[in-house]
């Protein structure tokens, strides 16, 4: 050391000091106050209220939208709070399967703090059946966290959104109309809603009753030709007028829709960034069925399940009953997020995962099918709070 | 009922090394988590093409295979050096303050650092040799503290390290003005301060000089697949080693003796118990004391409610559609503020409207291909210094989040004149709200306590043994005695993770 170090004019008063930081912490601690320390902590609990996690919900209503879509109407167990656009995952147990689904809410974010959260389900599989033909009133569902980037973006979206709905993609845009009502958001909202015919539109009504100098909708039939309704597809010549202007395309509705559309907005040259699409549940796959076998860690425990070739890993989990997490069952959340052990599998669609998930042999059994026997380390479902 | 050696209370970085440390000592070690993913704060996400580093700016003396860092080291110990790929980050820092007309580049390798600063600041090298000859013995002090435990001679101190005690007593200013550092350098030096998030007057010169030298000396470093790597590979070491891991599982109770009120056990969110008589919570006191066990001595109870809340956290992360040449982004690493005086910095990051300080970072410029060609991206982050954020309801949280991220935009693009609005093509925000989330911890504090004067890092290192208050409870992540930031994480738990095993020996399992 080429330098001595010293502060005061003594250096032994240095190092005096350097004795005294002790003590003097020491005194500090037990100078603290005796009073009780705190259980909870405001930011602690906003942040349940954005984000409860599970929890229990009371069927209270069904109403009737169309011939194949009906809206429930639960009371949750806590007040919470979502950005309009995004989904819940609605669980039950059904003929002895833990079975989820992923559907975007309907209602406004207002109604949540108020324990009120309505969901608009469409007949088309396993769960929606089980739902339209046999839940009612008073029945107990478990709900999940509200999830999902189908959302409003104020920093990066334009100050106009083109919403493009499909058939019950209506849902989510029915929430952020109600939430432009609310004054909880703040752009302009176009709607343009595709359906067979007019009898098939969810909400007509009440999207008309939401129309405003901020809330435009469009109605536009494929199977009927009808006054005050756009005829056929949601084509470039319907989406022209619109494309003048800096917009926000947010687009929810069946696959088939996705690419039509897609092709349509080609001509537009969008960048990514103005495109926005709500992803689809993970179906079935076509092909030979065979049976695998998958063994399963939980917890302290291993569970021995069959598995479809066609069906998703997490499919044969829920069949078996077993508490497993779910959410998205796209691919894209990774709250299933498990460490396969050994086995071969593919994965529907884009590879979502994370790089290192790769690297250390990770899956999401939601968009994964096995394509052997397999073994796997899967999280428990979290405990309801 | 199972019972355990060590149990372990969260899979942060201190708690991941703890769990390894256990296993290596030949504890049968169970590490439970409350989220579905290892890691805390070292984690990562994805949004459409982008996959987001959610915390880490650089690891801090890790250092390449010919100049390895104490971290380095330890991961080797620990057997998860080999299941992670580096990278060296580029220059250490650009720090901008517009009101002072500061703009300095500041690069890697003390020599350099030194020329550098002599160009900013002709005559600054005497003063600024200096502080990195007493920083290098603060170094070699506690690398001698640390090789008899803690048990430092207090005659072989003095004798061999003398600098380091008579300076080790006196804030990062104090020391700064002692050395008669040129103003402007000292307010260059200043920079890093927001990586531990005390003011300087308050802040130890030992921590923040220890701290500084190993990033200077050593370089920085970032995994290549994210810090979510990192928490994998030591996720992969705890298996190995036959550990047991429980995510998506809260501990929710200690259980204790009711004759010396040491630990016996853990009870988790099923309602399973655990019986086990050593913990590492990887978490803060505040949660533990508070409601994790019963029966809390009165002692337990002043010392924790003496302690200081440190930084609660904010991070805005963009995926931008452009190239960090495009967008005009030209480093990897920013530290932007109002004032480079910390204590002024320091009370204006008590308020949301006050508060535009950040320290900012573009992946891309040290990991070119981190994101698809023609993209990059980057991370924003301040702290506050109050518990400002418990006052926004939940229908003002969107806004308040929006409010924060926009100026956050805006002062990057004033200060560094970058264009980065138009190109946002994947947004997310992280507020205090978010970390209370994921990590429970209070107020959303990502920084532990905070490292005020009478509560640094030295006084809780020579109060380790003394902090050692219930039997089989020791602690391991920010909250412990080497303070917050990820390598201070991984030390907390590689002290605690080896203390257990010692403890288990005397104290019988």
């Amino acid at each position: 050391m080429s330098f001595t170090f010293k502060k005061q004019i003594f250096g032994f008063l240095d190092l005096l000091r350097f004795k005294k930081m002790v003590p003097n912490r020491r005194k500090k601690l037990e100078e603290g106050s005796s009073s009780p320390l705190p259980v909870s902590y405001a930011v602690n609990v906003t942040a349940k209220i954005l984000h409860p996690g599970y929890q229990k919900a009371v069927l209270e209503k069904i109403e009737v939208n169309t011939a194949d879509t009906k809206t429930y109407h639960f009371i949750t167990e806590h007040p919470f709070y979502f950005e309009a656009g995004e989904y819940v995952s609605l669980a039950a147990k059904i003929e002895g399967s833990e079975v989820s689904r992923p559907y975007a809410i309907s209602s406004s974010p207002k109604e949540a703090l108020e324990k009120k959260v309505s969901l608009t389900i469409k007949k088309v599989g396993f769960f929606s059946t089980y739902m339209f033909d046999k839940a009612k009133v008073g029945d107990t569902f478990l709900l999940g966290d509200p999830s999902g980037n189908f959302v409003y973006e104020p920093l990066k979206d334009a100050k106009h959104v083109l919403a493009l709905a499909g058939g019950s993609g209506i849902t989510p845009f029915y929430s952020m109309a109600q939430a432009i009502r609310d004054q909880i958001n703040d752009y302009d909202l176009t709607i343009i809603y595709g359906a067979k015919t007019e009898k098939d539109l969810i909400f007509k009504k009440e999207l008309d009753t939401l129309k405003s100098s901020r809330v435009h909708v469009v109605y536009v039939l494929s199977e009927e030709k009808k006054e005050g309704y756009q005829h056929g597809f949601i084509t470039k010549e319907i989406l022209e007028p619109y494309m003048k202007e800096d917009v926000t395309v947010m687009m929810c509705g069946p696959e088939a829709m996705y690419e039509f559309v897609t092709k349509e907005l080609e001509s537009f040259h969008l960048p990514i960034r103005r495109v926005k699409k709500e992803a689809n549940c993970v179906a079935s796959r076509k092909g030979e069925e065979k049976t695998y076998q998958l063994t399963v860690h939980i917890g302290f425990d291993t569970f021995q399940v069959p598995a479809s070739s066609n069906e998703t890993i997490l499919v044969a989990l829920e069949r078996a009953s077993l508490p497993v997490p779910s959410k998205c069952r796209a691919g894209g959340c990774g709250f299933c997020h498990s460490k396969l052990v050994s086995g071969k599998y593919t994965i529907a669609g884009a590879d979502k995962r994370r790089l290192a998930d790769l690297k250390f042999g990770y899956i999401h059994p939601c968009c994964t099918y096995p394509d052997s026997d397999m073994e796997l380390i899967v999280p428990k479902r979290e405990e309801i709070h | 009922m199972k019972k355990y050696d060590a149990v372990v209370i969260g899979a942060g970085n201190g708690g991941l090394v703890a769990a390894i440390r256990l296993l290596q000592g030949g504890a049968k070690t169970l590490l439970v988590e409350k989220h579905n993913l290892p890691g805390g704060f070292a984690t990562s996400f994805r949004r459409g093409r982008f996959e987001f580093e959610a915390s880490l700016h650089e690891l801090n003396d890790y250092g390449p295979d010919n100049n390895k860092g104490d971290v380095h080291v330890l991961f080797e110990e620990l057997g998860v050096a080999d299941k992670i790929d580096w990278i060296q980050i580029p220059d250490a820092y650009r720090v901008i303050c517009q009101n002072e007309k500061l703009d300095a580049r500041m690069p890697f390798g003390v020599d350099a650092f030194i020329d550098q600063m002599e160009k900013y600041v002709p005559g600054s090298r005497t003063s600024m040799r200096k502080f990195f000859d007493l920083a290098e013995e603060v170094r070699l002090a506690q690398a001698y503290t640390s090789s008899v435990n803690g048990n430092a001679d207090s005659k072989i101190m003095v004798r061999d390290y003398g600098n380091f005690v008579r300076a080790g007593s006196y804030s990062v200013n104090e020391v700064f003005k002692a050395l008669k550092m040129p103003l402007k350098a000292r307010r260059i030096l200043s920079a890093y301060w927001c990586y531990l998030g005390a003011s300087l007057d308050d802040m130890s010169f030992v921590h923040y000089a220890s701290m500084v030298n190993r990033y200077i000396m050593r370089g920085a470093s970032t995994p290549k697949m994210r810090s979510h790597e990192i928490s994998l590979a030591m996720v992969e070491r705890i298996r190995e080693l036959g550990g047991d891991i429980l995510l998506n599982t809260e501990a929710v109770k200690i259980l204790t003796s009711p004759k010396d009120g040491g630990v016996e056990g853990v009870v988790l969110d099923n309602g399973e118990e655990i019986a086990t008589h050593h913990i590492v919570a990887n978490c803060a006191p505040h949660l533990v004391y508070g409601k994790l066990m019963d029966h809390v001595k009165e002692e337990e109870i002043k010392s924790t409610n003496a302690r200081k809340f440190a930084g609660r956290g904010f991070t805005m992360f963009l995926g931008l559609d452009a190239d960090p040449d495009t967008l005009g982004v030209e480093d990897y690493n920013y530290f932007l503020y109002d004032t480079t005086d910390s204590v002024k910095q320091y009370e204006m990051m008590k308020t949301i409207e006050g508060n535009n300080a950040q320290a900012t970072v573009c992946l891309n410029r040290a990991l070119p291909d981190a994101s698809p060609k023609g993209t990059s991206m980057m991370y924003f982050t301040t702290l506050y210094m109050d518990d400002v954020w418990g006052k926004v309801s939940p229908e003002n949280y969107q806004k308040v989040k929006n409010y924060v991220a926009d100026k956050m935009i805006s002062r990057f693009e004033r200060d560094t004149g970058a264009h980065i609005r138009e190109h946002i093509e994947e947004i997310s925000i992280a507020t205090p709200m978010t970390y209370a989330r994921y990590c429970l911890h209070p107020e959303g504090v990502i920084y532990g306590y905070e490292s005020q004067y009478w509560d640094g890092l030295m006084p809780r290192l020579q109060m380790m043994n003394e902090d050692y208050k219930v039997r089989g409870l020791r602690f391991a992540g920010g909250y412990s005695m080497r303070l917050s930031g990820y390598s201070s994480a991984y030390f907390s738990g590689d002290i605690s993770g080896r203390q257990t095993v010692g403890d288990i020996k005397r104290e019988g399992k």
